[in-house]
C-alpha cells in the first residue's frame, strides 16, 4: 500500500472529490465535530405544510426584530433618573426639567438619523409579537397540538407569553413620560395590594416609596439583559423541542401518527422562512414608517401630580387594567390589617388563576379524558366541542376585558353615559363567557361528521318539480374523485358523529342540474 | 387525474430519481414564475438600495422605513415565491419515531440512579446532611445581599405626609396660595412649602385644593374646622392605586380619578361614590392665618394612596 | 469596473428617488396637512412667571399678571342692541331681567346671569353653545353660533351693564408665551380632563369634557378665566403669564401636533396602536402566512 502525493493539479482537484470547496470544508468540520450525518438529515427534516404553522413564526422572527432593533436603541438610551433640562430639537418642551431618560429618548427620537424609526419599530414589533404569540397559542389549544408528549413545550410557551407580557411592560415604562409614569405608579400600588408581603416588594423594586431613585435603572437592566436573555434561552429550548418531537400535522392524505408530511427543510422551507423572516421586517418596518407610536414628546415627561385622562396601558396589558376599573370597591379591614381585594383580586389573583389554569391545561384534560397516548395528528377543533367552548368562553372574557380598559374611550365615541358604560362591561364580562361557550358548543356540535370539516365542498343538486317546488339534494361524488388509493383518514375515537358517506355514483355518470 | 394523484402521494424524499414528479417545481409556468421573482427582487434591491440614500441624505424618518419595509417584503415575497413555486412541489414523508427507550433500558437507568445513589446516601449520611445545610444556608445568606440590600424597610414611611402643624400650602411654581386666590368653583393642586418640586412632594404629599360655596356641604364629625370659607384639601393621591385625582367637575362636585373612573364626593368628606376605589380621599385640615394664607392645621390623619397590608 | 458600480449604485438611488418623491407628497398630506415634521431651531427664551394679583376695592381680582392679557370691557355703545337680543334669544329661559326667573315665572332651573362678567356671557354665546338647541340637555356642546361676535359682545354689555363685574373679553397676547411652561402647566391643570392630546373624555355622570381643537385663542382663556359648566375655575391661582403660555400651547401644539412618526392615529393612543398593531400587524402577516404555508 502506497500513499500517492498528487502533483498535478488534475489529481490535486481529483483528491478533493467532486464537491470542491464546499467538500473540503465539509470534511474539515466532520473531522472535529462529525456533521454530515445529522447535517443530512437535518437538510432532510419534513415541516408539515398549513398556514396556522406559520403564526409561531410571526411571533420568531418578532422577536428578532425586537432584539436588533433594540440594540440599536441601547445605544442611545440613557438610564436615569437624574434631572436635566431639555434644550433639544422639538421645541415645545424646551427649557422643561425632566429625566436623563426622558430627554434620551426624545433625542434619540428626532436626533439621531433612522432613531425614530428604530423606536417605532420596536414598539410595532412588540406589539406584534405578542399578538402572534396569542394567536400561535389558541392554534395549539384549539386544535390539541399541547397533547403529550408536548406539554412542556406548552409550558415553555406559555413562559414565554408571561416574560414578554412583563418585559413588554418594563419596555413602555423606561421612557419615563407622563403616560408610562402613571403605568409605574398602578404596577407599584399593585405590589403594595399583596397581603403581608406588598410593601416590602414595593420598597425592594423600587429602592423606598415610590417613585424611589432606581425604578428606571433597574428596569432598564430586567428590560435589556435578565428578561431577554430567559426568553432566549427558552426560545432555544422550544425550538429544540419542536425539532426533536416533530411538527404535529392535520390528519390528512397519507398523514398518520407516525409520519410528518410536508416541504423538507432544504430548499422549500428555508426559502419560505427566511423569505417569511424578511416580510415580518419588512411590514414592521412599513408600520414604523407610516403609523406613529409612542409620541412621548406629546406626553411630557412625568410628575407624579401630573396626570392624563384617557391613558391606557399597551394592548397586552388591557384585559389587566380592564379587571381594574370595573371590579367593585370590595376592601377587606379586619385585625389591624387591610386587604385591598378591590386591587389584589383583579391585578394579583385574577392573572394568577388565568395562567395558573392555562399551565395546568394539559394535565387538567388528561385527567378528565383519560386520554394518556401520544397524539401527533391534530384536532379539528370542531371535533372537541368542549374543549373549544371553554377556549372560546375564556377569550369572550379576555375580549370584553381589553373592552373595558377604555370605557371612557368608548364612551365618549358613542356619546354615552360613562356609568353606563362601566354597568355594561361588568355585566358582559361575567355573561359573556356563558353565552360564548353554548354557543360554541353548538356550533362544533353541527360542524361534526360533516365531511372536509364543515366547508360543505359536496355540490348541492337543485331539481324543480312539476309543481314548481325546489328540491335540494346532495350531488353523487365520481368514484375518480375519491382518493381511494390512499390509506383512509383514521377516524379519532371521540367524534360523536361519524362521517357521512357520500352516495357514490356509477362511473360515467353525470351531475345534472335543471 | 392519475399523474396528479401519484404526484400528491407522499413519499420520502431520500433516493427519488431526478426526473420523480415530486422533484418537479409546483408551478405550472416555471419561466413566467421566475420572471415575475426577478421583477420582483429587481424592485426590492431598488428600494433597499434607495434606504441607504435616504439614509445617506438624512431624509424624513418615513422614506428610511418606506423604503427599508418596501424592498425587504419585496425581496422577502421574491423568496417566499422561488420556494412555493419553482422548488420541489412534494409532499415529502419522514417516519416518525418513538424517543421512547426500552423497557430494559429504563430499568437499567432506574437501577443505577437507586443503586449507586443509595450506597453513597446510606454510608454518608453525615456529608450529605451538611453539604445540604451548607448549601441550604448560603441559599438564605445569599436572599439578604440579594434582596434586602435593594431597598429600605417600610417602616413608618407609608403613614406620614410632610404636611405638618402650619406648613404653607403652595402651588406648583412655589407660590404661597392665599385665601382670596381662588373663586368658587376653583382647583389647584398645593404642596407642602419647599417640596413643591421634589419627588416625595409630587408623589405623597400632592394635594388638591378646591372652594365651594357652603351650600349643599355636609360637614363630617370632627372635620368641622377642616374646611375654612370653603377651602377644602384632599390626597390628590386615588386610594385605588394611586393616580393623581386631578379631574374636578365643579358642578356635580366630583372628583373623578382619570386612570379607572372612581368618582369622590367633594361636598361629603370625598366619600367614593361611583367607581373602584373603596374609600374616601383623605382630607387635610385647613386654616387661614392672620394674612390670609392657607396652611395646614396638621398631617393627614391616615395614610394616604392605595390599601396595603399594615394598613389597617 | 469600481466606477461603473458607483454609476450603477447612482442610478439606482436616482430610481428609488424618482420613486418615492410622489409617495412623499401623499404620505406629508396625509399625516397632519403639510405641517413641518419637527423645528430644528430654538427660539423661546423662556418668561419669568409671575402672578400680580390686582384686586379692585371690594376684593375682587379683576387682573391676574399684566400685558400678557388684555381684558376690555364691551362697549356701552351696544347696550340697547344687547338688551333686544337677550329678550328675543334668551329670556325664555333666563328671564327678562336675566336673573334665571324663566318666563312662566319658575326660577332655579336655569341660571341667573346677573353679575356673572362679560367673558361668560360672551364665552357661551361666541362658542355657539347659547342659546341652547335643547335647553332641558345635561350639556350644551359647542356649535356654529347663531349670534355673530358683534351680537354676543351686545348681549354680555347689557347683562353687565345690570351688575357690572369681571372679568371682562380677553384679548391674548400670545408674542412672548413659552411654550414649555405651557405644556407643564396644560399636563398639570388641563390634561386630567381634556386628555394630553386635547381630545376631551367621557366625565361623570353624561358629562363630557369637550376636544380643544379649533378653538379660538381669547375663548380658551374665557373657559380658564370663568370654568363653563363643570370645568373648574382658573383664576387667582394662575397668572396671566402662565394662561398664556397655556393658550399658546393648546392653540399650537394641540393644535397642530408634531406626528413626525406617520399617521397620529387620533390620539388615542394605546388603543388604537392596539388596533393597528394586531389587525393590521398581525393581520397582514396571518395573511401572509396563509400564503406562505397554504399548499397549492
Amino acid at each position: 500500500m502506497s500513499i500517492t502525493v498528487p502533483n498535478t493539479k488534475r489529481a490535486k482537484q481529483a483528491a478533493k472529490g467532486p464537491y470542491g470547496h464546499l467538500g473540503t470544508v465539509l470534511n474539515e468540520l466532520d473531522d472535529r465535530l462529525g456533521v454530515a450525518e445529522g447535517g443530512r438529515s437535518f437538510m432532510d427534516k419534513i415541516f408539515p405544510d398549513h398556514w396556522s404553522f406559520m403564526l409561531g413564526e410571526i411571533a420568531l422572527y418578532s422577536f428578532v426584530v425586537i432584539m436588533v432593533t433594540g440594540v440599536f436603541l441601547t445605544l442611545y438610551y440613557i438610564p436615569s433618573q437624574a434631572l436635566v433640562t431639555y434644550h433639544g430639537s422639538y421645541l415645545p418642551l424646551d427649557g422643561m426639567r425632566v429625566t436623563e431618560a426622558f430627554a434620551s429618548t426624545v433625542n434619540l427620537s428626532f436626533a439621531v438619523r433612522a432613531g425614530l424609526l428604530m423606536r417605532q419599530m420596536h414598539h410595532w414589533s412588540c406589539d406584534i409579537f405578542i399578538g402572534s404569540m396569542v394567536v400561535h397559542m389558541a392554534r395549539v389549544f384549539f386544535t390539541g397540538a399541547f397533547r403529550k408528549p408536548r406539554e412542556l413545550n406548552w409550558s415553555i410557551g406559555l413562559t414565554l407569553l408571561t416574560l414578554a407580557i412583563v418585559n413588554g411592560f418594563l419596555g413602555y415604562s423606561l421612557p419615563d413620560d407622563l403616560v408610562s409614569g402613571t403605568g409605574i405608579r398602578i404596577a407599584y400600588s399593585i405590589v403594595l395590594s399583596i397581603p403581608l408581603v406588598g410593601t416590602y416588594l414595593g420598597f425592594f423594586a423600587f429602592g423606598g416609596n415610590f417613585p424611589g431613585t432606581s425604578v428606571i435603572p433597574r428596569f432598564f437592566i430586567m428590560h435589556v439583559l435578565i428578561v431577554p436573555g430567559i426568553m432566549l434561552g427558552l426560545v432555544g429550548a422550544h425550538m429544540f423541542l419542536l425539532y426533536r418531537q416533530k411538527h404535529t400535522q392535520f390528519p390528512g392524505e397519507g398523514r398518520t401518527e407516525k409520519n410528518v408530511v410536508g416541504s423538507p427543510m432544504f430548499p422549500v422551507f428555508m426559502a419560505k422562512t427566511t423569505g417569511f423572516l424578511l416580510l415580518v421586517t419588512g411590514v414592521t418596518a412599513l408600520l414604523g414608517a407610516f403609523a406613529q407610536i409612542n409620541p412621548i414628546w406629546q406626553f411630557g415627561p412625568y410628575e407624579a401630580s401630573r396626570i392624563s385622562y384617557a391613558v391606557q396601558p399597551d394592548w397586552y396589558m388591557a384585559f389587566l387594567d380592564g379587571m381594574l376599573r370595573i371590579f367593585p370597591a370590595w376592601s377587606f379591614h379586619s385585625f389591624g390589617y387591610t386587604i385591598p381585594f378591590e386591587v389584589t383580586i383583579p391585578a394579583v389573583i385574577f392573572p394568577g388563576l388565568l395562567f395558573g389554569v392555562a399551565y395546568a391545561w394539559p394535565t387538567l384534560e388528561r385527567l378528565f379524558t383519560k386520554d394518556n397516548e401520544m397524539h401527533n395528528l391534530l384536532d379539528r377543533p370542531s371535533n372537541r366541542p368542549k374543549r373549544t367552548a371553554a377556549g372560546a368562553a375564556v377569550l369572550a372574557m379576555l375580549s370584553t376585558l381589553f373592552l373595558a380598559s377604555s370605557t371612557d374611550v368608548i364612551a365618549n365615541f358613542f356619546h354615552i353615559s360613562l356609568t353606563t358604560v362601566l354597568w355594561s362591561m361588568r355585566v358582559l364580562v361575567l355573561v359573556s363567557p356563558f353565552v360564548a361557550y353554548p354557543i360554541t358548543y353548538k356550533i362544533c356540535k353541527e360542524m361534526q361528521g360533516i365531511k372536509g370539516g364543515g366547508k360543505r365542498k359536496t355540490p348541492n343538486v337543485v331539481t324543480r318539480t312539476e309543481e314548481g317546488e325546489y328540491l335540494a339534494s346532495s350531488a353523487p361524488v365520481y368514484v375518480d374523485d375519491l382518493p381511494s388509493e390512499l390509506e383512509p383518514t383514521e377516524v379519532p375515537r371521540y367524534i360523536t358523529s361519524p362521517p357521512k358517506e357520500p352516495d357514490v355514483a356509477e362511473p360515467g355518470a353525470r351531475i345534472v342540474e335543471r | 387525474m392519475s399523474d396528479v394523484h401519484e404526484s400528491r402521494t407522499p413519499v420520502t424524499l431520500s433516493g427519488l430519481p431526478e426526473d420523480d414528479p415530486h422533484l418537479q417545481p409546483a408551478a405550472n409556468d416555471p419561466r413566467q414564475v421566475e420572471r415575475v421573482i426577478a421583477v420582483t427582487f429587481a424592485l426590492g434591491l431598488l428600494l433597499v438600495a434607495g434606504f441607504g440614500a435616504c439614509y445617506w441624505i438624512a431624509a424624513p424618518p418615513w422614506t428610511l422605513g418606506a423604503t427599508m419595509g418596501g424592498g425587504l417584503t419585496l425581496l422577502g415575497v421574491g423568496l417566499v415565491a422561488w420556494g412555493k413555486y419553482l422548488m420541489p412541489a412534494g409532499p415529502f414523508v419522514e417516519e416518525r419515531h418513538s424517543h421512547a427507550s426500552s423497557p430494559e433500558a429504563r430499568d437499567a437507568l432506574a437501577a443505577a440512579i437507586v443503586q449507586r445513589g443509595g450506597s453513597v446516601v446510606k454510608r454518608r449520611k453525615l456529608l450529605g446532611g451538611l453539604l445540604t445545610g451548607g448549601l441550604g444556608i448560603f441559599g438564605i445568606v445569599a436572599i439578604f445581599p440579594l434582596l434586602r440590600s435593594l431597598g429600605p424597610l417600610p417602616k413608618g414611611t407609608l403613614f406620614h405626609t410632610d404636611w405638618r402643624k402650619g406648613t404653607y400650602a403652595v402651588d406648583s411654581t412655589g407660590r404661597r396660595v392665599q385665601v382670596g386666590d381662588l373663586a368658587v368653583g376653583s382647583i389647584v393642586t398645593v404642596y407642602p412649602e419647599g417640596l413643591e418640586n421634589s419627588d416625595r412632594g409630587q408623589a405623597v404629599d400632592q394635594t388638591v385644593l378646591v372652594r365651594i360655596s357652603n351650600e349643599n356641604f355636609t360637614t363630617q364629625k370632627g372635620r368641622e374646622t377642616w374646611g375654612p370659607m370653603g377651602y377644602l384639601a384632599y390626597s390628590k393621591v386615588c386610594t385605588h392605586l394611586g393616580c393623581p385625582v386631578g379631574l374636578y367637575e365643579q358642578e356635580l362636585q366630583l372628583l373623578v380619578c382619570p386612570c379607572h373612573q372612581s368618582m369622590f364626593n367633594v361636598t361629603n368628606g370625598a366619600i367614593p361614590q361611583f367607581g373602584p376605589a373603596p374609600r374616601p380621599l383623605p382630607q387635610l385640615p385647613l386654616y387661614v392665618d392672620a394674612s390670609g394664607y392657607i396652611r395646614a392645621q396638621a398631617d393627614y390623619n391616615q395614610p394616604v394612596g392605595p390599601g396595603f397590608w399594615e394598613r389597617g | 469596473m469600481t466606477t461603473s458600480l458607483i454609476k450603477r449604485l447612482g442610478a439606482f438611488s436616482a430610481v428609488a428617488f424618482l420613486v418615492l418623491a410622489p409617495l412623499s407628497v401623499f404620505v406629508s398630506s396625509a399625516s397632519g396637512a403639510g405641517h413641518t415634521p419637527y423645528q430644528t431651531t430654538r427660539k423661546n427664551a423662556g418668561t419669568p412667571n409671575s402672578s400680580v394679583v390686582v384686586k379692585n376695592k371690594s376684593g375682587v381680582v379683576i387682573s391676574y399678571g399684566n400685558s400678557a392679557i388684555m381684558y376690555n370691557a364691551p362697549s356701552s355703545k351696544l347696550v340697547t342692541l344687547g338688551q333686544a337680543l337677550f329678550l328675543e334669544n334668551c329670556a325664555s329661559c333666563h328671564g327678562v331681567e336675566a336673573n334665571g326667573v324663566a318666563a312662566n315665572g319658575t326660577s332655579g332651573a336655569y341660571p341667573n346671569l346677573v353679575g356673572l362678567g362679560p367673558a361668560t356671557i360672551d364665552f357661551w354665546i361666541d362658542s355657539g353653545r347659547m342659546p341652547a338647541a335643547d335647553p332641558r340637555a345635561v350639556e350644551a356642546p359647542r356649535r356654529t353660533p347663531r349670534l355673530t361676535p358683534v351680537q354676543a359682545l351686545a348681549v354680555a354689555a347689557w347683562v353687565n351693564s345690570l351688575l357690572p363685574s369681571y372679568p371682562d373679553i380677553p384679548t391674548p397676547n400670545l408674542k412672548n408665551a413659552n411654550v414649555a411652561d405651557g405644556a407643564a402647566l396644560f399636563a398639570l391643570n388641563c390634561a386630567a380632563c381634556h386628555t394630553i392630546e386635547g381630545d376631551g373624555d367621557a366625565l361623570a355622570e353624561d358629562t363630557f369634557a369637550p376636544s380643544l381643537r379649533k378653538i379660538p385663542a381669547f375663548q380658551v382663556v374665557e373657559a380658564i378665566r370663568t370654568g363653563p359648566a363643570n370645568m373648574p375655575r382658573f383664576t387667582g391661582n394662575l397668572s396671566d403669564y402662565q394662561v398664556r403660555d397655556i393658550v399658546k400651547y393648546v392653540t399650537t401644539e394641540i393644535e397642530h401636533p408634531q406626528n413626525p412618526g406617520g399617521l397620529g392615529l387620533g390620539g388615542l393612543g394605546p388603543v388604537a396602536e392596539g388596533f393597528v398593531g394586531l389587525l393590521l400587524g398581525v393581520g397582514i402577516l396571518a395573511l401572509v402566512a396563509f400564503w406562505v404555508g397554504e399548499r397549492q
